[in-house]
């Protein structure tokens, strides 16, 4: 590949996090924050002792059970941040491509030798590769604070520290499986982006009114003009069942990634990314 | 054709929603796409959208009467 597209592109990519640093950055570290505060009032609302006693429990509800078996019960923790990290998408993807041509500068990158495409396509990837990472790093730094105060409360009560050692390896792992799922999330969800990114193409004023009105619009039409709901059966079969994308174990990670929904879903959603690259010539 | 569709954002737009809804309606069609009937039990409330299925079958059904007993006319 050409040396100079891809530091381009990676220069694209450098933008888009320097310009949203809030919603990618902030956000997850304000709910790590809010957390942390949280268990921190948490503790101090119980005796030391009885949280060290608790502690000895740990390698007892860990027995027999390996690192990756013992990953998706961490997930549960992640559980505020990936609710985060999909407000903070919804409201990037809306206002992204809207907010350049609002501040016009749009004029300034494309007097650039950058095209639309990569453009669109670095935001894309963005949100599908990128921004997990930065959740998964803030995840892993709160683990990484809550181990070391364990580890602290462990030795002033004597405690043994494997069990702690063990789940802290839990942790790691499930990090791991946090970001596929965010991944195959995002790529299950790509007709999401898509349209959410034409509309921020489109819109003169309030993209996310505009992406809502016409979602519904569509869907009455359908019903009035051919009487059918395939796209109000196609939204409710995408997002009925959370199962469909969340991956809990490494073997289910080819399977949900090249199955025939998800692959159509990267086709309709690359439909209207194409929209949203044309759309974006329209700069007033 | 290339100036049509892209001589306006609104054409553009409509372009891409008739593709896009193009797309969905001939795949729906071709392998019989249904939503699958999703259960939420509350502690206060029971939903389940294959009651709602039902329901619309039921008002389908009564306007099928209502045309049937149209054509009868006046008795």
């Amino acid at each position: 590949m050409d040396k100079f597209a891809v530091l381009q592109f990676y220069g694209l990519l450098k933008r888009e996090v320097l310009e949203h640093q809030n919603l990618f950055i902030g956000a997850p570290a304000v709910v790590a924050s809010l957390l942390l505060v949280a268990c921190t009032w948490v503790a101090t609302q119980v005796d030391q002792s009885q949280l060290a006693e608790l502690l000895r429990y740990v390698p007892v509800m860990s027995d027999g059970l390996s690192i990756f078996e013992l990953a998706p019960f961490f997930m549960l923790l992640a559980i505020p941040f990936i609710l985060t990290l999909y407000i903070c998408s919804v409201i990037y993807l809306t206002n992204t491509l809207y907010q350049d041509r609002k501040e016009m500068s749009v004029l300034f990158w494309q007097s650039m030798p950058v095209s639309n495409l990569k453009t669109v396509l670095s935001k894309v990837f963005v949100i599908v590769f990128v921004v997990p990472g930065f959740y998964v790093l803030i995840i892993f730094a709160t683990y990484l604070i809550t181990m070391a105060w364990l580890t602290i409360l462990g030795i002033n009560n004597d405690v043994d520290l494997v069990g702690i050692g063990y789940m802290f390896l839990a942790a790691i792992a499930s990090l791991v499986l946090i970001y596929i799922s965010i991944i195959v999330t995002s790529l299950w969800l790509l007709p999401s982006i898509g349209w959410l990114l034409l509309f921020s193409a489109f819109a003169k004023k309030t993209p996310l009114l505009w992406a809502g009105g016409v979602l519904i619009l569509v869907g009455f039409l359908e019903d009035f003009i051919f009487g059918t709901q395939f796209l109000a059966n196609w939204i409710a079969s995408r997002t009925s069942d959370p199962r469909q994308y969340l991956i809990f174990d490494f073997q289910s990670v080819f399977e949900r990634v090249f199955n025939y929904d998800t692959l159509f879903g990267v086709v309709v959603g690359g439909i209207l990314i194409t929209g949203a690259v044309f759309m974006r010539r329209f700069t007033d | 054709m290339k100036g049509l569709i892209l001589g306006s954002r609104y054409r553009l737009l409509v372009v891409t929603l008739i593709i896009y809804m193009g797309f969905l309606v001939a795949e729906g069609m071709i392998i019989g796409r249904e939503a699958r009937a999703k259960k939420c039990v509350g502690f206060c409330f029971e939903f389940d959208s294959a009651d709602l299925e039902e329901i619309w079958k039921r008002r389908n059904g009564n306007e099928n009467i209502g045309v049937e007993l149209e054509s009868m006319g006046d008795v």
